[in-house]
This record gives structure tokens, sequence and C-alpha cells, in this order.
């Protein structure tokens, strides 16, 4: 057990995770902490782009809160197009307004469209919260959120509203990734509040499946650490049928609770992109911030637990000590059918760097990660896992898949690990991929089937084995060359 | 068989003269009263005020009077309306050589790409999702230099038969001149670049996003193929061979697939379709056919009307989906080339004599367990009204229809279409859905990918009609699929699960 808690890291005043040296075990030929950035073949046009933009990950942070609306400042389609894109992930019902912005309100300014919008809701929907997010369109006739909602405030200052919380969102910056970091930073500046202490840690999940939120809660059961999840997208994004319908996340972040959250221990942001909001409580209410990695694999998950056994002075419970056991069994299992596969990976930052990093575990080879998001912070990352796994990954940021399917073309790999857009390189290519990540609307189970933590990390190294099995062995088990 | 060749003997009176006119008329099937909603609410279901007059019940026959339609919706509820760039896009989207390149910010190519079930026999450019992704600093500076050398790029790339320009809101706004941009990359490039201006806040309605695609392709791409390259209308003109377009047909799930043949079958001449599964070239060639047919009339009977206009085609509205309205569009186009072509009649009476015995006795064992089941529609194009009568051949009744954005012109169309005591809504919002879901028990609901978990989250039972169908509803063999996939939806045993939550409660009522 005391083993274990030394595992991530010595030094326990470390806030950056990753920042710390964890005594890479694997020796590693060649180039050591290496990252190879390709050219691009092209310089101005995004083909097959491999990022959204802000108000997705605004909508998808907004959706996390137990009676919340969100609602888009723009045209119809901004709040369509997501929910549509959302409804074929999730295979749930979203509901998104918006304020149906069209030419005489564009001329005139949104400001009538907006104060009407906000009382449809308000009366109709009456939910607890409506997450005001910004469009290209609003943002570019500069529409002065603030000041229109604090009209409506004062226009019913007499009566019971909702909270309402602008967010700026402007699609034209940063990407869905953004959207979500900034929308959470927003919920804490207009409500944390500083009291009376409380004995929780605060978990910034970023733009992470369902699932892995409700295997995040498990393993915070398991070590009996009460937490605030910010936001808590478990049961609103993968809701049980019922026979009713709800237009309202039924469920959720309790308003309180955000409010709570500068009372707590201590944030763990399991994206680092999706760090802000904690960063601004450990500057503003001296609430210690811990960032990523994303628990995903080995390793990754040994940081946020021993991270959390470090903030509650705890020790690995049984269960969770076996689940971990059973991992690394898996990995063992697995081995020889993974060893030096070359694998792509794309998507949202932190789930492309922590799965190449658990790829790197199993004995693969990150061959090339790409991510729609520019991001230095990713390259970092990238870095890092190259330091400790040994290998050296071709590194794309501010990438569309069509940059990718151009590198695979030149370098093959054996295994793709993405969202459903690149079904197409996986056919074009004839290399079997891993769905993981948004949007997922080829296959089932998207908002089911979780990737963090010992136990996911299980099921996850069977299905990659699995499908090297099925792609690369024949039926006798003969490798096929 | 008897039944049936009855059925269409009332086309034989049909006379030329009547072409320019014709419209597929309603035949009325025997009406159950038990299914019919004989209660007629004072206020049908509690909403806002001023969303009252958007449902109506139509209580007569002579009952034409729609609903309110085509305002702009309440801000704030959450509509299930698109924008001015998504109604351009859906319709040149399927043109499956060129480059459909979205001039904005990244989220408006990325929510849109390869979200339309078009399927194409040849080229997949029009799969892939291209945006100059535009920047803060494009915002400040304007977007132009960026389209230019994005243009130049992707057609150094691809070398496309064209590549569509789409406008989206920031653009509107900051005022970028597409059209020039289009012209001088147009002369660098020897590519045809078309402009389509479809700002998405131009209009709370997405059918004008409709009719600018529909411009577009009128005043920068239909006429200006070249009569020497066009190998199809030379060949039909030598041997005297009539040609027509499918206008309105976009190929969804490969329904043009199942209409094609038909048509091919009539020794008529295919010359292009518009969109579906088609080429560039081909469109350039549309004005060389002799007749249009129009089959979704929401998004391009305006195409065909301009055509009219322009290029003396006349055109038929048609409706591919059902037996007998299929049959009916069969006879028209027939009847439509009886002086010249007189031959084309008797194909298609054996078209339809044997179609319609294989699919009667292909759908007889689906038709039992469908009959008198109920079925509420709500859709975004024509198949508001054209669905009603293929739902009534399985025994099946309307209960419900409306569309998000139809217009005066298309509720005249479903009161015609309608039976006594159909509830018709306009822009319906998802709460107002719901709840019309819950107080009216519908079997089955016909919607798009959005309505589709609300409804099985009431455990009502299913059939999406959009882009996300897989398999083909069109013709005669489409109604066979038809029949199957409603079939799957409504007699699954699934439901069974869920019956016990079936007096389900909307919640926040």
């Amino acid at each position: 057990m005391n083993e274990y808690k030394s595992l991530p890291n010595e030094d326990s005043k470390c806030i950056d995770l990753t920042s710390c040296d964890s005594g890479s075990d694997t020796n590693c030929n060649g180039s050591f902490g290496e990252i190879y950035i390709p050219e691009s073949k092209k310089h101005f046009a995004v083909i097959n782009p491999s990022k959204m933009c802000q108000p997705m990950g605004a909508v998808q942070a907004l959706l996390g809160i137990d009676g919340a609306m969100p609602l888009i400042h723009g045209s119809q389609g901004c709040s369509t197009y997501l929910r549509f894109q959302m409804c074929r992930h999730f295979r749930e019902p979203v509901n998104i307004s918006s304020t149906s912005m069209s030419e005489s309100t564009v001329v005139y300014g949104g400001e009538e469209n907006l104060l009407k919008a906000l009382e449809t809701i308000w009366r109709e929907y009456k939910p607890k919260l409506i997450g005001v997010t910004s469009s290209c369109l609003t943002e570019t006739i500069g529409d002065d959120m603030n000041l229109i909602i604090r009209k409506f405030r004062s226009e019913h200052s007499d009566e019971e509203l909702p909270l309402i919380i602008p967010i700026s969102t402007p699609s034209y910056s940063g990407s869905h990734v953004d959207g979500y970091d900034k929308t959470i930073k927003s919920l804490l500046e207009n409500m944390a509040l500083q009291n009376q202490a409380n004995d929780k840690i605060n978990i910034v999940p970023g733009n992470i499946s369902p699932a892995d939120v409700r295997e995040i809660k498990e393993i915070l059961e398991l070590m009996e650490c009460s937490s605030i999840i910010l936001t808590d997208n478990s049961e609103s994004l993968d809701a049980p049928h019922t026979g009713s319908v709800s237009f309202l996340p039924p469920a959720g972040t309790k308003i309180n609770e955000i409010i709570d959250s500068a009372n707590s221990k201590a944030s763990i942001s399991l994206c680092k992109h999706a760090n802000s909001g904690a960063k601004f409580l450990e500057k503003r209410f001296d609430v210690k911030s811990i960032s990523g990695p994303l628990p995903v694999g080995l390793k990754n998950t040994d940081k946020f637990i021993s991270a959390i056994c470090q903030i509650k002075n705890c020790e690995l419970p049984e269960k969770l000590e076996k689940d971990r056991g059973r991992l690394i069994d898996t990995i063992i299992d697995a081995h020889p059918y993974n060893y030096q596969r070359k694998v792509a990976i794309y998507g949202d930052p932190d789930v492309v760097s922590g799965l190449a990093g658990f790829t790197a575990e199993l004995g693969m080879m990150p061959a090339v990660v790409c991510t729609g998001a520019e991001s230095i912070r990713f390259l970092d990352d990238m870095k890092e896992v190259a330091k400790e796994s040994g290998s050296k990954p071709a590194v794309m940021q501010g990438c569309d898949l069509y940059d990718l399917q151009n590198y695979i073309k030149d370098n093959p790999v054996d295994l793709l690990i993405g969202n459903s857009y690149g079904a197409r390189i996986a056919n074009e290519e004839n290399i079997p991929l891993f769905r993981v990540g948004f949007p997922i609307y080829d296959r089932m189970g998207a908002q089911r089937n979780p990737i963090v933590g010992y136990s996911a990390g299980i099921r996850l190294v069977d299905t990659l084995a699995n499908m090297i099995l099925e792609k690369y062995y024949d039926a006798s088990g003969g490798e096929i060359e | 068989m008897k039944n049936s060749s009855k059925k269409f003997n009332g086309f034989e009176s049909l006379k030329s003269s009547d072409k320019e006119s014709l419209e597929l008329k309603s035949i009325k099937l025997p009406q159950n009263d038990d299914l019919i909603i004989t209660e007629v609410p004072d206020s049908i279901i509690k909403t806002l005020e001023s969303r009252i007059g958007h449902m109506c019940v139509k209580k007569d026959e002579s009952d034409e009077v729609g609903p309110t339609c085509n305002m702009a919706s309440v801000p704030g509820a959450v509509t299930q309306r698109s924008c001015v760039y998504g109604g351009a896009r859906v319709v040149l989207m399927p043109i499956t050589d060129a480059i459909h390149l979205v001039h904005g910010p990244i989220g408006c190519a990325s929510c849109t790409w390869d979200i339309r079930g078009s399927r194409s026999s040849g080229e997949d450019l029009y799969k892939k999702g291209f945006s100059t992704n535009l920047q803060e600093k494009d915002i400040v500076f304007g977007g132009e230099k960026k389209l230019f050398d994005t243009i130049i790029e992707l057609n150094g790339i691809y070398n496309p038969a064209a590549i569509f320009v789409y406008s989206t809101c920031v653009v509107g706004l900051i005022g970028d001149d597409l059209k020039s941009v289009c012209r001088e990359t147009g002369k660098i490039t020897k590519c045809r670049i078309i402009h389509v201006q479809s700002e998405g806040f131009r209009s709370f309605n997405k059918s004008l996003g409709h009719q600018l695609a529909c411009d577009a392709m009128l005043d920068q791409l239909i006429g200006t193929g070249k009569p020497g390259l066009d190998e199809k209308s030379a060949v039909s003109t030598k041997k005297n061979i009539p040609t027509l377009n499918i206008v309105g047909e976009f190929n969804v799930a490969g329904d043009l697939w199942a209409i094609q043949p038909l048509i091919e079958k009539m020794d008529i001449t295919v010359q292009s379709t518009i969109t579906g599964d088609s080429c560039v070239e081909q469109i350039a060639n549309a004005h060389r056919a002799d007749l249009n047919i129009v089959q979704c009339q929401k998004s391009s009977n305006y195409l065909a009307r301009q055509m009219e206009q322009k290029y003396s085609i006349p055109h038929l509205k048609v409706n591919f989906f059902g037996i007998e309205d299929t049959a009916k569009s069969l006879l028209l186009i027939a009847d439509f080339f009886q002086d010249q072509h007189p031959e084309i009649r008797e194909i298609v009476d054996k078209i339809i004599e044997t179609e319609i015995n294989k699919v009667r006795s292909e759908i007889s064992h689906y038709k039992t367990r469908l009959t008198g089941k109920r079925v509420a529609v709500y859709v975004g194009g024509n198949k508001a009204w054209s669905l009603i009568r293929a739902f009534e051949e399985l025994g099946m009744k309307v209960i419900m229809t409306g569309t998000q954005n139809g217009l005066p012109e298309d509720y005249r169309r479903i009161m015609g279409t309608v039976s006594e005591g159909t509830l018709v809504v306009d822009d319906a919002n998802s709460m107002e859905l719901a709840k019309l879901i819950k107080k009216y028990h519908p079997d089955l609901i016909v919607s798009g990918a959005k309505e589709k978990y609300m409804a099985h989250k009431l455990g009502i039972p299913f059939c999406d009609f959009n882009h996300d169908r897989i398999s083909s509803f069109a013709s005669f063999q489409g109604f066979i699929n038809f029949a199957k996939e409603v079939d799957r939806a409504v007699s699954s045993p699934v439901w069974k699960l869920t019956s016990k939550y079936y007096q389900g409660i909307v919640k926040n009522e």
C-alpha cells in the first residue's frame, strides 16, 4: 500500500502531476522525450475538421447542471446543429434554446431577442439556471450580454429569477475545448462563494463521456471522498428510461454545489485544457488546483488516485487495489499482441495524450497523434509521453483529418483511435478503428462505455487486443504477415 | 389486381391540356371513425399565447385554412428549425464531384459535414468537410484573402468539377465580397467557383436557403454546359428519345436509384438529377431536358418554375413515396409524352400492373400488424403531405402532421391531403411536441434525429424519415422497405418493456 502511495511522485508539493518525473522505468532507446512535428501539406483550408466551435463545448458543460437551460445567442442553426450532433452521439433528447436572430435583429442589435428569450425560457421551462452563450454573430455585432442580462434582472427585480450566466464563446476563436473551459470558469466566477470549509474535492471532468464521469464518481465513492463534479453529465446525457421526458437536465451538479466549490479542499481538473475554473478558485479562494492528466490507463489513473490519497490522507481501497492488479494482469495477458503496434490517435487534446500514454504502457507505439485544437500544452504533454515511453511520436496540433490521413498514407499504422469521422480513413487505409471521443454516431454505446480508471482500462485493453487479433491473426491463431 | 386497375381508370381521362396544372389528387380511402380525434379542443395544448394559432384541427372537407405559419420562432423556445445556410446546404450538398466550402468559423462546417445520407454511385468529394476556419484576425481584417487562398489551394489538391462557396452569418456581417472572390478565382483556376449567399440569419425560415441554393444553380450552373460534351442529350436528340430532369430528389438512402430505373424502363433518358447522385456537368446541361419532374416540392418547386420561365421546360409535381402516388406519378409522365411517344403509356401500365401486385403481396403481412395504428408526422419538408397516403396504404392513420418551416402553400397542400380530425401544427417546439405526443398517444412518430430520442424516452416507436435513414423508401421497392421499417419500429417487443410507463408524464408542465 505504501508502495502505491509513493508510486506517481514523491514530491507532495507538486501541483501539475505530469510535470513531475515519475521515474520512468521504460528505459528508452533512441530519442528521449522527443516529438516530431510533421509539416502539413496545405496552408489555408481545413479539410475534415477535427474540432468543433466554442458553443458546442459550452453547451456540453451546461447540460451537466441540474435544471440548467443553455441558450445560444445567435442564429437558429447554431442550436439546431449542436442538438443534432449531440442527439446522435448521446442518443438522448437534447434541448438547447436559441434567441433566433434574423436579419432585422442583426441590424438593430439582439437586445430585444435576448430579453424575450430569457423571458420565454424562464416562464415556459422554469430552469434553475440559464447559461447564455454568445456566437460569432452576436459577438461581431457587439451585443453586451452582461448589460442586457442586468436589464432583464432589473425589469423583474421583484420576482424570483433563475441564475443567468453569460459566457463569451465566439466560434472564430479556440474550439469546443475552450468553450467548455470558459463555461466552467464563468460559472465559478459568477457563483462560487467562500464561507465554511467543506471536506470535498472539486472535480472538473472536461469534455468526456457521461460514462467516464460515472466511473470517476464510483471511484470517489469507493475512496469515501465526497466531491463536487463541475459539471456532472452522467445522468442527463445517459439517462435511464422512465417513460417520461424532461426538458432540463433532471439531475447533475446542483446550483448549491457550484456555489460551495470555493470551500473545497482542492480541485482536480481531469483535463488540463479544462483547468481555468480550478485555477480561478485557486487564485481567488486558495483552493489548491491539480490539473490532469486524464486518468486513462495505469499510470495516469495512479496519478489521479494518489492525488486524492494525498489530499484526503487516505489509503487505496482494496477494491481499487484489486482492479489495479487486474489491469496489470490484463496488460500482461495482451502484451504479445500489442507489442510495437503502431497507433494513430486523434480527438480532444487531453483524451489523445491520455490514450497515447496508455497505449505506450501496453507496449504499443503511439506513432502519430492529432488534435484539431491549437495547443502548446498538448505538445508538452506529448513530450512527456514520449519521454516515458521512449517513442518518438509525430504530433499534430491545430490539424485536421486530412493532415492525419496524409501522414498515415506515408507512415502506415496498425490501429486508429478516435471518433466516427475517422471511419472513412479506417476504410480507405484498411486499418481497424477503435471509436472514442465525440461524435460517435455509427456505433452504439458512446455514452455508456468509459475509458477512465482501472476497470474501464481492463475493458479497453481487451477490446484493443481483440481488434488486433481480429485483424492481424488468422483463424488458427497465426499472425498474418 | 382488379381492384387496383380500377383505381387508375380515373387517370385515363387526363388531358394533356391539364399538364401545366397537373397535381396529384388524393384518393380517399375508407375511414375508420374510431381513429379520428373527434373532440376538437379549444386550445389543443397549453402553450404560449402567440403559439396557439400555429395548431389547428381539420374540421371538415371544406376546411382549407391551415395553421398560422411562416413566422419567426419565439426567441427562447427550443425551435426545431435550422438556419438559411443549413437550407442551402441540404439542397446542394448531394452534388458529388464538387467541393462544398463553408466560408466561416469552423463550427458551421464541423457540425454539418457528411450528415446527409445522400448516396453517390461515383465520386465522394461531397462527403468531405471544407472550411476556411475564420479566426479573430480574419473577422477584423476581412476574410476575402483567406477565401481566395483556400479556393486556389483546394483546386490544386482536388481539381474538382466545381467549388460551391457558402456564406455564413459572420461573413455577411463583415461584408466579404464572395461574388468577386469567386469570379477572380474562377478565372485563375478555370473551375466553376459558385457563390451561395446563405448567411444563416437572413431568414427564420430555411426555405430561403433552399431558394438561394436554387438561385446559385440557376444563375451560375444550369445552362453553362457545352453541347458537344453532353453525350446524353446528343444521343437523345438524335434518336428522338424524350428526356427529363428529376428535380428535388436527393438520393437519401438511395431513393433515386429506385426511381431512375423506372423512368429508364419507360424509354425516357434522365438528363440530370437535381441534385441526388449528380455531377456538376450533368446539372450544367439540365436545360436541355424536355421535362422537369419535381419530387421535393418544398425545396425545388422554385427551381422548376424558374426553369420553366427561362428555358420553357414544363414541370410536373410527382411523389414517389407510396404505391398509388408512384403509379400516379408514372402515369402523369406518360401522359405528358402521350402525343409524341404514345408507346410510353403501354410500358407504364405494364410496370404498374406487375409492381403493384408484387408490392401488395409483399406488404400484406406487415399490413396485418400495422392496420389501425395511429401516426404523428413532424418533418421539415414535403413529407408532411407526401407520407400521408403512404401510411394509409398500410392501413395506418395519420392523426397529426406538421412541419418546422411550412409556407401557406404547403399547409394548403397538407389540409387538402389530410382527413378530417387531423391535427396540423407549425413550428412546434420540443415541449409542445412532447405535450402533443402525451395527449394523443400516437403509435408511431415520424420525424428527424432531434425528435427520435424524445419519442423513445416516452416509450413511443419512432421512424426516421430524414438524414439518418438507411433504407430507400422511394418507388415500389421502396414501399416494401418502408413497410418493413415501420413494422420494425412499431411491432418490436421492446415497447412492451416500457408499457407500465406508458402513461408517462411530461415534466415541467
